[in-house]
């Protein structure tokens, strides 16, 4: 054993060591105390270590004085350099001979590695922690059980904060686990797994997600719980809707825009022969069919213009006995010329409301071009009429168009108001009554249809007096129906 | 053939009925119209009939359905010229001819009418 005096185990502690009397004077200190915090000779422990000059609030010498125990501190301490070291301070008493506490020595370790690593790795857990709650993806960690046990900021928002809760629960509002179950699926063979999902949110809006999974393990490689990450897709699925709808449309219109082209066709042909022969009536039958093939063809691009355009309601107050005249008048002479009897009565309270008027004006017209082709094609009855009548409540107007045509079966009826659907062959593109219940519902309101097939058709469509602020920014959930044909 | 040739006109549109019936009528030839597939059948056993020109797109019996009919096991053979505005009924048209003979032509909305004539007058002459 080398023999080497007390000082020198002393000076060469790895540590800062000093000793300090009553008042916290240093009374001696060792040389790597000295290296870093100067010399000692007639300064106090507060001067030396922190450059205070007075004692610290919390002084574990001081304890130790008073209690005769050691104690331990953590403490911030600056060196002659000007650094800040921080440093581990334990303390304990020296006894004189007659067991009185003469002075406190106070050992020091520098930490500040330590601390350095400590606060990088707590700035890097809340750094992860962020990125999983600000990841725009709903994420949720889960047990074996299903079981949530954490989730993300945006999770927690959209789907409520239920932690411990199953997920089918969570997201589906179901009470049982969804088949196929992904996350089963990852606890059993460790992979990735994606899958197309529809879920529920906790304000009952519906979102379609794509969601994937992926093991996480613990230290000896068991997977202890499986992280789920779901991206909303829903625009993505609307846009694809649209997508369709547009490429529906094209085939509607080009099929709607033969046909007319053939009708125009046939009466340029009626009236050129019947020009060629001098037969009048061939003329006048010619240029009926150009007429009507004409007039099928601006209601068709109006009902396009419609349909391709969500437009802003341009509201007006207008007087219901005012329209239904003008609507009269635009409508009598196609009624006349197809042989149907169009009678409009309006109620003295129907009075006065909010509306779009082009809108309004050409929806009305759309369902009464209706009710008369529905008596054009009937040919079990002798004599046919449109009935429109206009009555009133406090809140609503309702207008109420009554045809004894043809009628719908139950699935016509059904399908009435979707889009691209037409029970009219080739003369119909299925845009009419879609955009009809468009406006309608953009106001606020809503269109009835009532019909026996054989018998005719009632289509009552209430508006409210004025329609409410921003209305017409109403989500419209279409429903697709191709062409029957 | 003493009498005039019988066309059957099929096709939901009035005014297209209207269109061809003149059209046929003015270059010799007799004409009958029905409005879907059930009346052309009715129509077919009731009447000698030469030739019919049938719509596809049609809301009742769809043309397909009734020129399957048409081509059904011991029916004579009267040609039958295809008519549709929308490639797609074509396309399953087509698609179904495994099962049945095809046509004996088509043409397409807006339909040329030299063109209809030509085909139906050749047609009339090769079955007369």
């Amino acid at each position: 054993m080398i023999d080497l005096p007390f000082e020198t185990y002393f000076e060469e502690m790895p540590c800062y060591v000093s000793v300090q009397d009553r008042n916290l004077k240093l009374v001696a200190a060792n040389r790597r105390f000295r290296e870093n915090f100067g010399e000692i000779e007639g300064r106090y422990c507060y001067q030396v270590y922190k450059h205070r000059p007075e004692k610290c609030e919390e002084c574990p010498v001081e304890r130790t004085f008073h209690d005769g125990k050691s104690h331990y501190s953590e403490e911030v301490v600056t060196c002659l350099a000007g650094r800040d070291i921080s440093v581990l301070v334990n303390t304990t008493p020296i006894r004189n001979e007659a067991g009185e506490i003469e002075t406190v020595m106070e050992m020091s370790t520098d930490v500040t590695q330590l601390k350095r690593l400590q606060t990088q790795l707590k700035e890097s857990q809340e750094r992860y922690r962020l990125l999983f709650d600000e990841v725009p993806c709903f994420i949720s960690i889960q047990d074996r059980e299903l079981n949530v046990i954490d989730a993300n900021r945006l999770h927690r928002e959209t789907f409520g904060e239920k932690y411990g809760g199953k997920c089918y629960q969570v997201y589906k509002h179901r009470t049982e686990a969804c088949k196929p179950c992904i996350v089963q699926k990852t606890f059993a063979d460790g992979e990735v797994h994606v899958h197309e999902e529809v879920v529920a949110t906790q304000d009952d809006r519906t979102l379609n997600v794509l969601v994937h999974t992926s093991p996480l393990r613990d230290a000896d490689g068991d997977i202890d719980s499986v992280i789920e990450i779901s991206t909303d897709i829903t625009p993505i699925r609307q846009l694809q809707t649209q997508l369709t709808n547009i490429g529906l449309l094209i085939s509607s219109i080009s099929h709607g825009v033969k046909g007319l082209l053939n009708g125009l066709d046939g009466g340029v042909y009626l009236v050129n022969s019947g020009m060629k022969n001098n037969d009048q009536s061939r003329v006048e039958q010619g240029w009926e069919i150009v007429l009507r093939n004409v007039s099928r063809i601006r209601s068709m691009v109006l009902d396009i213009l419609y349909y391709a355009k969500d437009r802003e309601l341009d509201l007006e107050t207008i007087e219901a006995s005012e329209l239904a005249e003008i609507i009269h008048e635009v409508m009598q002479s196609r009624a006349d010329d197809l042989g149907v009897q169009l009678s409009i009565e309006v109620d003295s309270d129907s009075g006065k409301f909010k509306a779009d008027r082009k809108a309004i004006r050409a929806t009305l017209v759309n369902l009464i071009e209706n009710s008369l082709d529905a008596c054009r094609v009937d040919s079990k009855k002798e004599d046919h009429e449109v009935r429109v009548s206009v009555s009133g409540s406090d809140e609503s107007i309702i207008f109420t168009i009554q045809d004894n045509g043809i009628g719908m079966d139950r699935e016509t009826q059904d399908k009435a108001f979707s889009l691209f659907f037409s029970s009219k062959g080739n003369e119909g593109t299925g845009l009419g009554l879609f955009v009809a219940d468009k406006i309608i519902t953009s106001h606020g309101g809503n269109i009835q249809l009532v019909s026996t097939e054989g018998t005719g058709s009632t289509f009552t469509v209430e508006l409210p007096r004025s329609p409410k602020e921003n209305q017409n920014n109403v989500e419209h959930i279409e429903t697709i129906t191709t062409p029957g044909d | 053939m003493d009498r005039k040739p019988l066309i059957l006109v099929v096709d939901d549109e009035q005014d297209t009925r209207t269109f061809f019936t003149t059209l046929l009528k003015d270059n010799g030839y007799d004409v009958i119209t029905a409005e879907d597939g059930q009346e052309a059948l009715d129509k077919v056993r009731t009447a000698e009939i030469d030739l019919i020109t049938l719509d596809l797109s049609m809301p009742e019996m769809s043309g397909l359905k009734f020129y399957r009919e048409m081509r059904g096991e011991g029916e004579p053979h009267t040609p039958i010229i295809v008519i549709t505005g929308v490639s797609n009924d074509m396309k399953s048209f087509i698609s179904t001819r495994k099962q049945v003979p095809p046509p004996d032509g088509y043409l397409s909305k807006p339909v040329d009418q030299a063109e209809m004539l030509e085909l139906v007058a050749n047609l009339i002459g090769t079955h007369s």
